[in-house]
């Protein structure tokens, strides 16, 4: 009897999601997942809770029945499962509804702020698991029969970072021009070790230390959650660092365009610096748009050092491993300090990294899956109707306007019917990509002038020449779904690991994170100031 | 007695929500560690996951580039 009421609230969670697969089957719920723009999920939504529903229900039932034992499905799947049922029931929530709504009302809340906050806060999946699960452990506590599964946490966030790995490719930081690459380098690595130095003098633990490094050094929260594992950080540790980055990249967003007004520097100047020194990338987005709303030069440069920063992650995955194994092994040998402590999952995580780069996934050269494919292609063509109102906008010579340029590439989009190289070099695929990219950012070029009204185009003509650009922009399907599996994992990992910070574990670490981001913070964002002044005269775009 | 059987007690905290005793001379931070995973050490953990994760690559692999 004590057994079914111990598998109870596993019956019912599996009973609540079966009814809701079903009533999601019936399209009944579609006219509110439309309204959160979560209507593209429906299937999964149906799929997932059916799965789990069941699996919940049979699991439950069998627990009911069968005497708990030491076989490794006790241990695995029977004693875990209510807390794992559990956590993908707030997973779920959260990726189908908090996240979505957090979306609407920032989108509501833009006109008033300036900008989107779920963008700035980062209010997604990850921070909202996070606070859900603190919010849970601080107030109910974590319910009994959820105790074994939220032991499944790390080890499934684990899985996330190992999934982290596809969506960097070697070949797009080897791509990016030697300027961004050197000067983005000298910073991520400059503040890792500030970070680990600074640890050192406040006589921090390593874990704090190195998932610090990590966040300050990189690219906030995504490179704090890969870390976190990897120098075995504690849940408080992690939170305190992503609330410490997300609260000074805030800070940075607002100040930086001031500061840089009032050095006069220019678009890209601004945009490298900003790239450089701001850890989040909508964060780096949003100041580069305050900085500069219509010239997309400001944002492009910000862009490419962002991106340039991001790709140093698996580097200094490899760098904290290291550091961690050595830090925390006894002076015997190499390997015993370096190599009995690397830890495995790490090596998942550069597998998935070097078969992205050797492009098992998507071309070689790609950016979370992005890659731009101007070859000749019927997905890459633009409609027939928006050919012809290229076609009658040219002869009408509305893009008279333009740059000499900017026209050369609207001309050979009515020519060719997509962004392309010129056929004649269609077998030179080097020179032939080039010339397509280079006509692709003449025609971005366009709608930035269109946008700052130094043209006139009309709608239809901007829709056509907008439709081009996106057509030309490419998804890898791989990737996106590796991307999907990461997402949930992380999704999971992150409410669990959420549900072990409890208040004691946020006032053990006291306030030592804050002071030690914000000193690498200014150092790094004066430091990249001056040298970017000094270094970056004029477009470091190649 | 020696030194590996003297045992201290400890508070168990939210989850345990009681107290338990443990010998004094354990490695409480490995400890804490494992009491917070259902693997047995940290290789299995990060094996298992590796393997996980190779398995979903390649059906995911197969499903959206072999066999489309």
């Amino acid at each position: 009897m004590s057994q079914i009421k111990e598998q109870m609230p596993t019956l019912i969670m599996g009973g609540s999601l079966l009814m809701y697969g079903l009533i999601a089957k019936s399209g009944a719920l579609l006219p509110m997942a439309k309204y959160l723009q979560t209507h593209k999920t429906m299937d999964l939504q149906v799929t997932m809770t059916l799965i789990v529903g069941i699996i919940a229900i049979v699991g439950a039932l069998i627990n009911t029945t069968r005497k708990s034992g030491t076989t490794n499905i006790d241990t695995f799947i029977l004693r875990p499962l209510g807390g794992i049922v559990l956590i993908l029931v707030m997973a779920m929530a959260i990726r189908w509804y908090a996240e979505p709504l957090m979306k609407l009302i920032s989108k509501g809340l833009q006109p008033a702020l300036g900008f989107k906050i779920y963008k700035v806060l980062n209010l997604n999946y990850v921070v909202l698991g996070i606070l859900a699960g603190v919010v849970l452990t601080n107030t109910w506590g974590i319910p009994k029969f959820a105790g074994e599964g939220v032991k499944c946490a790390r080890f499934v966030l684990k899985m996330g970072v190992i999934m982290l790995g596809a969506r960097y490719s070697f070949a797009e930081l080897a791509k990016l021009g030697a300027y961004s690459v050197i000067l983005v380098g000298f910073f991520v690595l400059g503040t890792v070790f500030l970070v680990l130095w600074l640890g050192n003098l406040f006589k921090q633990p390593k874990s704090m230390t190195g998932v610090l490094s990590a966040g300050m050094g990189v690219c906030g929260v995504s490179a704090t959650v890969a870390v976190a594992p990897v120098v075995k950080a504690k849940s408080a540790e992690m939170a305190y660092t992503i609330g410490t980055i997300l609260s000074f990249g805030i800070i940075c967003m607002f100040v930086f365009p001031t500061i840089g007004k009032l050095a006069g520097m220019s678009p890209v100047q601004f945009g490298a610096w900003a790239g450089t020194g701001i850890l989040n990338s909508a964060q780096v987005a949003a100041a580069a748009l305050a900085f500069n709303a219509v010239d997309i030069e400001t944002l492009k440069v910000a862009e490419i050092f962002n991106i340039t920063r991001v790709l140093f992650l698996p580097i200094i995955v490899l760098v904290l491993a290291t550091w961690f194994g050595k830090e925390t092994g006894q002076k015997l040998s190499f390997k015993s300090v370096v190599i009995d402590k690397f830890p495995v999952f790490i090596i998942g995580f550069l597998i998935l990294f070097f078969m992205s780069s050797v492009g098992l996934f998507s071309p070689p050269s790609h950016y979370k899956g992005k890659y731009i494919d101007v070859s000749y292609n019927d997905r890459s063509q633009v409609t027939p109707e928006e050919w012809e109102t290229l076609n009658v906008a040219m002869e009408a010579g509305e893009f008279s306007g333009l740059t000499p340029t900017q026209l050369e590439a609207v001309t050979n989009l009515v020519s060719q019917h997509q962004i392309a190289g010129n056929f004649d070099d269609r077998n030179d695929k080097k020179l032939f990509d080039k010339t397509g990219r280079a006509r692709m950012t003449q025609l971005q070029g366009v709608l930035a002038a269109a946008k700052a009204k130094q043209v006139q185009l009309s709608a239809d003509v901007k829709g056509a020449i907008k439709h081009a650009v996106k057509q030309v922009k490419k998804k890898s399907k791989t990737v996106v779904t590796l991307t999907d599996f990461m997402i949930w994992f992380f999704a999971f990992g992150l409410i669990g690991l959420g549900m072990q910070i409890t208040k004691k574990a946020i006032t053990q670490a006291g306030g030592w994170p804050i002071v030690m981001g914000v000193i690498a913070g200014v150092t790094k964002a004066t430091l990249s100031f001056f040298v970017v002044l000094w270094l970056i005269k004029d477009v470091v775009l190649n | 007695m020696s030194d590996k059987d003297k045992k201290v007690v400890i508070d168990t905290g939210e989850a345990g929500k009681g107290t338990t005793e443990i010998s004094e001379g354990a490695n409480t931070e490995e400890l804490e560690e494992r009491a917070l995973s259902v693997f047995s050490s940290d290789r299995n953990e990060d094996i298992v996951a590796l393997v996980f994760c190779l398995i979903t690559t390649f059906l995911v692999l197969v499903f959206t580039k072999w066999m489309v």
